[in-house]
């Protein structure tokens, strides 16, 4: 054996010493590019190419004997993200043949104010996977004016997209607002367009942010929730209450 | 191995050399240190497996959570013993048989190969296998459910969907995103999904199970303590899997009777209006009873 040590490249090599310092400095290094990628993915998610639309103060109101705040919004859905409309595109950089939301999908509104928001619709539609999100739930009154009419419910089979908005364990976990928008014919998104005026009001909750999505399956792949579903900023952003 | 561990002469009762006596004791040969090490690491692993348990699980509201919580408490008391007889070894060669290398040396060889030790094999055997029985009579007998034979079962239809839990009592027209329960009933869940594999994940309830499109899965609870707890999707489900989480209650059979009637009121009004669109009402499902 001892004869074969002698001829063995590892016999009488001298052992290296340990580098703790190099071990640290290694550690951290990693730690500091883990954390890098981390925050850039995290800033890429919340980038909204359109920015964030603040809701426009209009006064203030009366709900339930409490004098709030009364701000609106405005929002719409498109059929296709690499368009334009009103002047503007729809989702600067969005995939042709993609619904979204635009102009942006990040919306800011005062918490505990009344909010009026106004949202013109002009995609088709089809059956919602859950009928359940035909209903409006947690709108004043839980209904909504659609061209002017009054309703609680839409055909779940005649839906093109839903507004919902639900909170989390680190806002108001309560919150929960679901605004289905009913189809419209064609797949016109120029202002003369055929298209729905869909009018609803609610009460925001307390500071926090948001997440919102559409609840209808029209994106693509598997149950219609794969890309402008599972991609941010086509059918789901961010509601920052402040 | 045993010789190189130098426990065998003595423990196995082998026969001494014949400078026995002058042989170091038991706990300064490496058997007896590596037998330390196992004791110090067993007795961390059933004091963490007797108390960590019930602070790191929230506060269990049935008797199927209490059974999780117990099931791994005795799995864990059980297994600390072989993790650490594994953790001991292990950390003993590591420190006390490291080749520290130095001009003019080189490794050692290996030992020779265990062989032929017929009492060890068997009671290595023997011992597993009676762990494993244990373990897995306890696990079937922990899964093992009298929910489904109660007379009074209440069922819950529960409807996975990107990314929102709903939940649908047949038979009062009733369709919520909160899960409410009474105490003392046992309850039938029927799970299922409306899109992809999401996974209903009621810990407090002890239970978890995956709800797939197109598949209806019972699980079973008998909610036996009043509070809240939450529910979580425990499969990704996609982009707001994260967000995919229900709020549920345990409340006395009174206070269920009067939340039904108060989610009946607002399905009532749900339905005159599924009147005024006929369409809603076609669309079945929970439009038509919500």
């Amino acid at each position: 054996m001892d004869d074969t040590a002698d001829q063995d490249p590892v016999a009488g090599g001298e052992a290296s010493p340990a580098k703790p310092l190099g071990i640290i400095v290694t550690f951290v290094v990693f730690v500091a590019v883990v954390a890098l990628v981390i925050t850039l993915l995290s800033l890429h998610a919340y980038r909204s190419p359109a920015g964030v639309e603040v809701a426009k103060p209009i006064g203030t109101t009366t709900v339930g004997g409490v004098t709030v705040p009364h701000v609106t919004l405005s929002m719409a859905t498109y059929p296709d993200a690499a368009g334009t409309s009103d002047g503007a595109p729809v989702h600067p950089g969005g995939n042709p043949s993609w619904p979204s939301y635009g102009h942006t999908n990040q919306f800011q509104v005062p918490a505990h104010a009344l909010v009026t928001v106004t949202v013109t619709q002009y995609d088709s539609g089809g059956s919602l996977n859950n009928p359940w999100f035909a209903i409006v739930q947690g709108t004043v009154g839980d209904v909504m004016s659609v061209d002017g009419r009054t309703v609680h419910s839409l055909d779940p089979n005649d839906v093109a997209h839903t507004f919902t908005v639900r909170g989390s364990p680190g806002t108001d976990p309560g919150f929960f607002l679901n605004v289905p928008l009913p189809a419209v014919g064609g797949n016109d998104q120029s202002d003369n367009g055929p298209h729905h005026t869909v009018v609803f009001s609610f009460m925001s909750g307390s500071k926090g942010l948001y997440v919102w999505n559409c609840e209808y399956p029209c994106g693509t792949g598997v149950a219609g929730f794969g890309g402008p579903m599972s991609i941010f900023g086509y059918m789901s952003g961010y509601l920052h209450v402040v | 191995m045993s010789s190189d561990l130098g426990v065998s002469s003595d423990v196995d009762g082998g026969p001494a050399s014949p400078d026995a006596g002058e042989q170091p004791g038991f706990f300064s040969r490496p058997g007896g240190k590596i037998f330390l090490i196992w004791l110090v690491l067993t007795a961390i692993g059933v004091v963490l497996g007797l108390f960590a348990p019930k602070h790191l699980f929230p506060e269990m509201l049935s008797k199927q959570g209490d059974t999780a919580v117990t099931t791994v408490v005795v799995f864990t008391v059980l297994a600390a013993p072989v993790a650490g007889l594994i953790y001991a070894v292990a950390a003993y060669s590591l420190f006390a048989w490291r080749h520290w290398g130095g001009q003019g040396s080189s490794p050692p060889e290996d030992g020779p190969p265990l062989r032929g030790n017929t009492p060890l094999t068997i009671s290595w055997l023997v011992v597993t296998s009676l762990l494993c029985i244990v373990l897995l009579v306890w696990g079937l007998t922990a899964l093992a459910s009298d929910a489904r034979t109660a007379p009074n079962a209440l069922q819950v239809d529960v409807t996975g969907q990107q990314w929102l839990w709903t939940f649908r009592y047949p038979g009062t027209g009733v369709e919520s995103r909160d899960l409410v329960l009474p105490v003392n009933r046992a309850v039938e869940f029927d799970v299922t999904s409306v899109d992809v594999t999401h996974g209903f994940w009621a810990l407090s309830l002890g239970v978890q199970v995956d709800a797939n499109p197109g598949e209806v899965t019972t699980i079973d609870a008998t909610p036996n303590k009043v509070g809240k707890f939450v529910i979580r999707c425990s499969q990704l489900c996609g982009l707001y899997h994260a967000f995919m989480y229900a709020s549920g209650a345990v409340v006395t059979p009174a206070q269920f009777d009067q939340w039904l009637q108060s989610q009946g009121a607002s399905a009532t009004s749900a339905e005159q209006d599924a009147e005024v669109h006929p369409a809603a009402r076609a669309g079945g499902g929970s439009v038509e009873e919500g």
